[in-house]
């Protein structure tokens, strides 16, 4: 974990510049918000996710995010199906605020290709770099 | 296809109007313009940053860029809307290289603020005249101040005391003139603001009131003013006799302005001109008491506003209700709030009241650091219903200026106030409440 200006960023993930980040387990993509994203919404109030089942594409929207005052697409990172959805966190969608890369996971996909899809994301070292560079100009 | 909202102006009403659009329509296309550098701060903390209170100017920005990508908004800043045509329902806007751009929009929103008014005093283009607004009217002040030693403030509403503190917080030697017979006019009767001036100038800022600014004085540099035939020193003077709603773009485009002189509009924001909305400064409101239109230029209308505004535009439904003109500020330590409307406005609009005034604590009167606070209640004659008050005090005028204010919302009487029910603990409070202990003692008078 390192802390990038007063946002964490994590080992082990890759990160796509619409605020996702993906984490491979065994073939299969988790995928959530960074903590620069849920710090700039503040308080999330409202998770629109997926069905188990539906598909995403890299690029466009599966979901969104409400918090008091924004409304952010949930922009997917790579293509694939939905495997699973975090039930918990459209109850209790705080959970993304407070832990955004633990129990405020949003969606797990099985990637169609994910071979090619990773090749668009960062890793994390550009990640750091990045959110640096976003930070100094916020 | 996804429906466009124009907003022109993007600090409190155009971002929250922004914001509201955008939570009412995922898909729309909202276009933010305005002539400024920076978008989306806070004009209410500038003086709280020239007083030091806040580290820098940057601090003040509460829509960082990284919002308006996350929410897609199209933030487009130094761009300057030249004319808006309602009938082929589209504007003309200048960017910062000189491309003249004609938008088409389903839905536009005025959200394009006020000026600073400058009356018309002699040695007013002088080096050293400043007025503030903006960021970059901050950093020159902010700058000047770093080599003065003096200062005059024209004006004493919220900005020109605001930063009349300031400049003695910066350690300058500062003078605040009011032409009015009294400080804070708008907000407070004379009673409580003489209150407050003597508090004031026990903090070492001088007041002067009932007097004018007949010449501001120097060569090219200012140097001092001349009031009442007195020379006043100071190496900066800041003009801060309030603002000017800028309503001259819509005005050209046909949108109705209301008696106020400024942007006409119904309970859903909306101007005579179909898909035309505005809000904020350049917008005025209905007083819930008078239930007249009013000029209520505050954050918190402008907000308020915008988000009727924003909600409407993106083709949702919402109203809003009018108001109070709740306000409060900090002065030196001294907290100073008020909502509704003041003995001398009430006569001027023919209607008749009662008050009461009567000090209190903020905490129990045994209990360490227990402050001073004191408190005027204003009831309209017939109806017994509370329409103002006036708090001043050490601590705990905000929150209490907020439940009086829902208090005149729900037209309670002073009889219902006088029994509510407040908590109490010794560290926070008094057992009565300073409010309730007024409404009663009002109650009394009445009888």
């Amino acid at each position: 974990m390192v802390d990038v200006e007063g946002y964490e960023v994590r080992e082990g993930l890759y990160y796509s510049k619409d605020w996702m980040w993906v984490k491979i387990e065994d073939g299969r993509a988790r995928i959530g918000v960074t903590d620069y994203a849920q710090k700039q919404m503040r308080e999330i109030v409202f998770a629109e996710l997926p069905s188990v089942g539906a598909s995403v594409r890299r690029g466009e929207p599966f979901g969104t995010l409400e918090s008091v005052k924004a409304v952010s697409d949930l922009v997917s990172p790579l293509s694939g199906r939905v495997a699973e959805v975090n039930d918990r966190v459209s109850e209790r969608p705080e959970l993304i605020n407070e832990d955004p890369y633990g129990e405020g996971w949003l969606i797990v996909v099985e990637p169609t290709d994910l071979e090619e899809d990773i090749k668009a994301l960062m890793t994390f070292e550009q990640a750091v770099e990045w959110y640096r560079e976003i930070a100094k100009k916020s | 296809m996804a429906r466009r909202i124009i907003i022109i102006g993007a600090h409190a009403a155009g971002c929250d109007a922004a914001a509201a659009a955008r939570l009412t329509d995922r898909e729309a296309e909202i276009i933010l313009l305005t002539n400024e550098r920076y978008a989306g701060y806070s004009r209410c903390g500038l003086p709280f940053v020239i007083g030091g209170h806040i580290k820098s100017f940057q601090d003040l920005i509460v829509f960082p860029q990284s919002y308006f990508k996350m929410n897609r908004l199209d933030l487009r800043l130094e761009s300057n809307v030249t004319n808006i045509d309602t009938s082929a329902k589209t504007v003309e806007v200048q960017y910062k290289d000189g491309r003249v751009e004609k938008l088409q929009y389903d839905s536009l929103i005025i959200a394009t603020g006020a000026r600073p008014a400058m009356p018309p005093i002699k040695g007013r283009e002088k080096q050293g005249v400043y007025v503030l607004r903006t960021i970059d009217d901050g950093e020159r002040i902010d700058q000047a101040v770093r080599e003065a030693e003096s200062a005059v403030v024209i004006g004493a509403g919220l900005i020109g005391l605001e930063l009349g503190v300031a400049f003695v917080e910066r350690g300058l030697k500062t003078t605040v003139v009011e032409l009015l017979p009294q400080i804070l006019p708008a907000m407070l009767d004379k009673d409580v603001a003489d209150f407050v001036q003597r508090e004031l100038e026990k903090n070492g800022l001088r007041i002067v009131t009932g007097k004018s600014v007949e010449e501001i004085l120097g060569s090219d540099r200012v140097t001092g003013v001349a009031v009442a035939g007195e020379q006043i020193q100071a190496d900066i003077v800041v003009v801060a006799t309030g603002v000017r709603g800028n309503v001259e773009l819509a005005q050209k485009a046909g949108v109705e302005l209301g008696e106020t002189k400024l942007i006409k509009v119904n309970m859903r924001m909306e101007t005579n001109i179909k898909d035309v909305y505005a809000c904020g400064d350049c917008a005025e409101s209905i007083n819930l008491i008078t239930k007249r239109p009013v000029i209520c230029q505050l954050g918190t209308t402008a907000v308020r506003q915008a988000r009727v505004a924003g909600i409407n535009a993106a083709g949702g439904y919402a109203v809003f209700p009018g108001v109070l003109g709740a306000a409060v500020t900090k002065l030196f330590d001294l907290e100073v709030g008020a909502v509704g409307l003041t003995e001398a406005f009430a006569k001027r609009v023919g209607i008749e009241t009662v008050s009461m005034t009567l000090s209190g604590k903020t905490r129990a009167s045994y209990y360490p650091g227990a402050m001073p606070l004191r408190i005027k209640l204003i009831a309209e004659k017939e109806t017994e219903k509370i329409v103002g008050a006036q708090i001043v005090g050490g601590e705990g005028v905000a929150q209490r200026i907020n439940a009086l204010s829902f208090a005149i919302l729900k037209e309670m009487s002073v009889k219902e106030l006088a029994k509510a029910e407040t908590c109490y603990a010794p560290p926070l409070s008094e057992t009565w409440d300073p409010i309730i202990l007024t409404a009663q003692a009002l109650l009394r008078r009445i009888k």
